[in-house]
């Protein structure tokens, strides 16, 4: 009878696990989605479309023992370039004669707290498998990701049935309503990229080169030393990093905390008056992405994030000044 | 100028004014042309400290950038394995994975704010609010089209793309695409 009473028990236990989380088989396609992005050579073209607008972009993909290369070239307008080389990016501004060398700022420190943020992403969404359908000329599988409650957006991602390639991912409100949506047209995987296809199309002339510097990372869960307390966040959203850095720029010293629930994210940026200059007060937007500005203190408060309106006014409104008046 | 003028000038480059201080030094520089320029001596002298000059040279771009590539440290796990495969692999490692992806999203998300920091700033629709240090409490009328951050003050705008670049290193997994978005507004304007 105890055996029994335990057998029970247990299975009570997986079943309450299994439906509380995650589609198991969606979960899985969502991890080899992932790693696909790492691994993968490709070369192919993507559309972002928002509205009625359109904009193509081609990307170049090598990942070998040397880590991953990466250049992109916008196709529409002004050929403006990007070549990553693991974590340093090099911006090329056409336009502006202009060379940004950039560190992505938490380099190689951040990744080791994606686990958590993955393991996490499954509470705050109902991962599901969709629709079979074919993307530029590629079987997919559609894996929807409906959240829980209107502080973030939904997903809905097509990914490739058998190199496991995300070939489009919609993004959409409560309301089922596509906010933007990208898809590549046309994508080779698994080929050789050549050396040369990764270099910058545009030849040197006069140009500006500017460097920022890395950023001083700091490890995650410090907030009690910050003389900035947060309020409010939505359920799930945790703070996964947090840095300081100087502005390239004019010096500034810039806060960042950035706050993910496993697939959302939005960042808090707190940043240090030097001079008379404007900034953002209230709310603004850029297709799915939304920010609100406001000044504390002498700083510059943002909050930034691929996460609705009512959620990054929230946030901002609930940041207090803990310091020394 | 005296003294305690570059002082407070001093101060204010070093970010270390708030309230009254703050506003006798935003005063002091809109009422002083010395001051001014004694502010953008202090600020070069602070940027030189901080290296963050920005500096313009005769360069041969493709050499520089392919130097500086090579220059990378290397981190990957990658093998010739798994060199041009995908699967699932144990959680202990399963950080390569969604790092992947938050790298491509960084890199798009560069590009994108490329094409916006360099867009004209005189077809914006007015329709959110500003506010300048100095006058908090009167706010200035910016733009919001849902294609871009769209402000009547250029730095604001830079600043916002600034942000939105340094927050997509931290776009999830479906971020992939995420700073692509910025990019849509070169089309059509």
């Amino acid at each position: 009878m105890r055996i029994l009473l335990q057998t029970i028990v247990s299975c009570s236990v997986l079943l309450m696990s299994f439906s509380s989380h995650a589609d198991a088989e969606a979960m899985q396609t969502f991890e080899r989605m992932c790693t696909a992005a790492k691994q993968l050579n490709y070369d192919g073209v993507f559309s972002y479309q928002t509205g009625n607008k359109l904009q193509s972009i081609r990307i170049i993909h090598r990942a070998d023992q040397q880590g991953e290369v990466e250049h992109l070239i916008s196709l529409s307008g002004v050929a403006r370039e990007v070549i990553r080389s693991n974590d340093k990016v090099i911006n090329i501004y056409p336009e502006g004669e202009t060379v940004q060398e950039n560190h992505r700022p938490l380099g190689r420190g951040f990744p080791s707290d994606l686990i958590r943020r993955l393991k996490s992403a499954s509470d705050y969404y109902q991962l599901s498998l969709g629709k079979q359908e074919r993307v530029a000329s590629h079987y997919t599988q559609e894996l929807v990701a409906t959240p829980i409650d209107n502080y973030r957006y939904g997903y809905r991602l097509w990914v490739e049935k058998d190199n496991d390639l995300l070939l489009q991912s919609d993004m959409v409100d409560d309301k089922n309503n596509v906010l933007e949506t990208f898809y590549f047209s046309s994508v080779e995987v698994g080929g050789d990229i050549s050396e040369t296809s990764l270099k910058p199309q545009m030849q040197g002339n006069e140009m500006a080169w500017s460097r920022s510097g890395q950023g001083e990372v700091i490890k995650p869960a410090p907030k009690n030393n910050s003389i900035w307390r947060i309020v409010w966040l939505p359920e799930g959203f945790d703070l996964v990093t947090q840095q300081n850095r100087f502005k390239a720029r004019n010096g500034a010293a810039i806060e960042q905390q950035v706050y993910s629930d496993g697939l959302s994210s939005f960042s808090i940026f707190i940043e240090k008056i030097r001079a008379r200059h404007s900034h953002l007060h209230g709310g603004s937007k850029m297709g799915a992405v939304n920010a609100f500005g406001t000044i504390m203190n002498a700083h510059f408060i943002t909050v930034v994030g691929n996460v609705p309106a009512r959620t990054v006014e929230k946030v901002g409104k609930s940041i207090q000044y803990q310091g020394i008046e | 100028m005296t003294v305690n003028q570059n002082e407070l000038l001093s101060a204010l480059v070093d970010g270390e004014l708030t309230g009254r201080e703050l506003d006798d030094a935003l005063h002091l520089l809109d009422t002083n042309e010395q001051a001014r320029m004694q502010l953008q001596r202090y600020q070069r002298g602070s940027d030189v400290m901080h290296e963050h000059g920005l500096a313009h040279h005769q360069i041969d771009l493709t050499g520089r950038i392919s130097a500086v590539i090579e220059d990378e440290e290397t981190y990957s796990s990658i093998t010739e394995a798994n060199k041009n495969t995908a699967q699932i692999i144990a959680f202990p490692k399963q950080f390569w994975k969604q790092a992947a992806s938050l790298a491509v999203a960084a890199s798009i998300g560069a590009l994108a704010v490329v094409g916006v920091m360099t867009q004209p700033q005189n077809q914006l629709v007015p329709t959110a609010q500003m506010a300048s240090v100095e006058v908090e409490t009167t706010p200035m009328v910016v733009a919001q089209t849902g294609k871009r951050w769209t402000v009547q003050e250029q730095e604001v705008e830079e600043r916002l793309n600034n942000y939105l670049v340094d927050h997509n290193e931290y776009a999830g997994a479906s971020g992939v695409f995420s700073y692509a978005r910025v990019v849509s507004y070169d089309m059509g304007q």
